[in-house]
């Protein structure tokens, strides 16, 4: 959402449905491109903001992914703690520095306190960011190339391919997600690989509808024709022309679900399914914090917030990437 | 069509739907791993009673005769026997179903009731400063983790100024007798409201954030259409203009993302039910897998799917009645 003045628009009731014409039509095109969207982006605050999010969570979700599978985490070690091993001198449940509870006063060895077993809690929120940034993009990424395919083909075949494969993943889409990833997960399996296919799985029908709907709407356009009497094939046509024409509403689409995934996987990692203790998840986090809301309050609010960070990070991106491509926003 | 048949129409084209969805359940559930019997008779138990039990329970047999079976039952309203329970399916979901039914409508009575003024005042107002809190609220609401808003809510509200219950839920058609400390059905829904009050805003955040946000881009829209524009020529006072000109158009948009949100607030259900210790459909389903209680996961997962699939139709019945333009599928 862009909080500042990016949203006048033009003549909202010239635009209808897309379908502009003559002259109109070349202008709109060279507005929604991929180039032309990324220029306005950066020149909208709020979007520049997400963009910084993003970034600086990607960053921190790298180093720690670095840290983790290639160094054990080494670095953690050297300049901190393990987030994951219990430390020598147990100081259970401090609160962060500057507040006091039960258990004592909070030190600037742990700025954010510790945990239920002395761990350094501002480690843990670090490092759990490695977890939910890579569900995040690997779920938006499996959802995406299955709903890119799925939808291609549908829309551009029709029939009844199309019904077949519009009925079934209408059909997925009717369970409620968070409960159709909990039976999937526990039919499959209950750790992280999982969380990331069975939200992927969720996040299909989102993109088939998107890229369906596109793809229905560009059949019929004289360059695919062309193509088509050329005789390109078809699936060339798909991949060279639909698809790449799809693009920018489809980045703005995955850009919003990485968000959505992070929150749904967070339920999930709240709920037992997903990241297993004692690797450092924000939702699993969550989850031990409620043994101990009363005594040590503060535990449950920072995994929280990096949820909060990262996803709006993530959601004013992709507000800001549609105010860049909405051919009737005017700037 | 006639709205009665267009409403029997969409309940017809939600069978397929129905049945898919009860295929999947089953094969997902027939893939858990583990054994039920197993794990109700223990580790060693005598080679007859492990037979018995699966006689009893219809696992003896072949997985699709099981699943033809199983097909067929549901048709009739049979959900099978729970094994961990050993009592009928559909009579434990029958106690749980009305929990999180009241949890869901009150949430979404509180998401409406909240949004649509504050989408109204973001339009009216749009770029000054009330628009821009109300634009942040919803980012921050459509950002955030339902189970976390249910922990602050619990830290802040329960347990440090005590206004609120921190657990459990009483049904306000609960006998009196039943409920502590209410001797009349007055007081009775009292304590109901008083328990739900967290629960409804904790599932009900994400809800009046989107709801606020479609409510807010709709009415500006429909604040530019040509009628408006017409209604000032007139001389029609602003706030008539927003009131009754402008609102009525802007509330179908709206009714879509309800429709929408529904999948996303029953999966919120599971999660606000754990965080408020509420027992509902989302902790059976959790308790269900715990237990591998497979009839109970398919009969859980299978209502989810169903409350879906009706609250669907009855947003798309409304949107039919109230846009005058839909003409129930005819040519």
């Amino acid at each position: 959402m862009a909080i500042n003045d990016t949203t006048d628009i033009d003549d909202a009731t010239d635009v209808g449905d897309g379908s502009a014409d003559g002259d109109d039509a070349d202008e709109i095109e060279s507005r929604v491109g991929l180039r032309y969207t990324l220029k306005q982006v950066r020149h909208d605050t709020t979007a520049r903001i997400g963009i910084y999010i993003v970034g600086f969570m990607t960053f921190v979700a790298a180093f720690a992914a670095v840290d983790y599978y290639l160094l054990d985490y080494a670095i953690a070690e050297a300049v901190w703690y393990n987030p994951e091993t219990d430390p020598d001198r147990v100081e259970r449940l401090l609160p962060p520095i500057g507040m006091e509870n039960q258990f004592g006063r909070g030190v600037l060895e742990h700025p954010l306190g510790t945990d239920h077993r002395g761990r350094d809690l501002l480690g843990r929120v670090v490092y759990g960011t490695r977890v939910a940034m890579t569900v995040g993009f690997m779920a938006t990424t499996i959802g995406l190339t299955g709903g890119t395919l799925i939808g291609a083909v549908s829309g551009y075949y029709g029939g009844w391919i199309d019904d077949v494969l519009q009925r079934a993943t209408e059909t997925v889409y009717a369970i409620p997600f968070l409960v159709l990833v909990i039976a999937f997960m526990t039919a499959f399996g209950r750790d992280l690989r999982f969380a990331m296919i069975g939200v992927g799985i969720t996040a299909i029908p989102v993109f088939n509808r998107l890229i369906r709907s596109r793809v229905v709407s560009i059949r019929e356009e004289d360059y695919i024709e062309a193509a088509r009497a050329a005789g390109v094939k078809d699936r060339n046509i798909i991949l060279r022309h639909v698809i790449p024409n799809s693009f920018a509403p489809v980045l703005v689409q995955a850009t919003l679900q990485v968000g959505v995934s992070i929150l749904i996987v967070a339920g999930l990692s709240f709920l037992g399914f997903g990241a297993q203790p004692p690797t450092p998840s924000w939702g699993q986090m969550l989850s031990v914090s409620r043994g101990y809301m009363l005594p040590a309050p503060t535990f449950s609010v920072f995994p929280g917030i990096a949820i909060l960070i990262t996803v709006i990070g993530f959601n004013i991106l992709g507000d800001g990437l549609q105010d860049a491509l909405d051919p009737r926003i005017n700037n | 069509m006639s709205l009665l048949r267009y409403t029997l129409w969409r309940l017809a084209q939600a069978i397929p739907v129905l049945i898919g969805i009860v295929t999947i359940t089953f094969f997902l559930a027939n893939q858990i791993p583990g054994d039920p019997v197993e794990i109700m008779l223990g580790p060693t138990p005598a080679q007859e009673q492990v037979e018995a039990i699966r006689a009893r329970y219809g696992l003896d047999r072949p997985i699709h005769v099981r699943y033809l079976t199983y097909l067929s039952g549901v048709a009739t309203g049979d959900l099978g026997l729970s094994i961990y329970y050993d009592r009928p399916v559909l009579e434990m979901i029958l106690l749980r179903l009305p929990v999180t039914l009241l949890l869901m409508l009150s949430a979404f009575a509180f998401a409406i009731v909240t949004a649509i003024p504050l989408g109204v005042l973001s339009a009216k107002r749009r770029n000054e400063p009330a628009d821009h809190v109300s634009r942040i609220v919803s980012l921050i609401g459509v950002s955030t983790p339902s189970f976390w808003i249910g922990l602050v809510l619990i830290i802040v509200f329960a347990f440090h100024l005590g206004w609120f219950p921190a657990r459990g839920l009483i049904l306000p058609w609960a006998d009196p007798a039943d409920v502590r400390g209410a001797a009349t059905r007055l007081e009775v829904i009292r304590q109901s409201a008083h328990h739900l009050f967290l629960p409804m805003i904790s599932l009900g955040t994400l809800q009046m954030a989107q709801i606020t946000r479609i409510e807010r881009s709709s009415m500006v829209d429909s604040l530019q259409g040509e009628y408006v524009t017409l209604a000032r020529a007139y001389g029609v006072p602003e706030s008539t203009i927003v009131r009754k000109h402008a609102f009525q158009v802007a509330q179908l948009p709206v009714i879509t993302i309800i429709g929408l949100g529904l999948s996303t607030a029953l999966g919120g259900a599971v999660l606000t039910e754990t965080v408020f210790e509420i027992q509902g459909m989302g902790r059976l389903i959790i308790t269900a897998i715990n237990n591998q209680d497979y009839e109970l996961i398919m009969g859980t997962t299978l209502v989810f799917g169903f409350v879906y699939v009706i609250g669907v139709i009855i947003t798309d019945v409304t949107y039919s009645y109230l846009d005058p333009r839909v003409t129930y599928g005819d040519d």
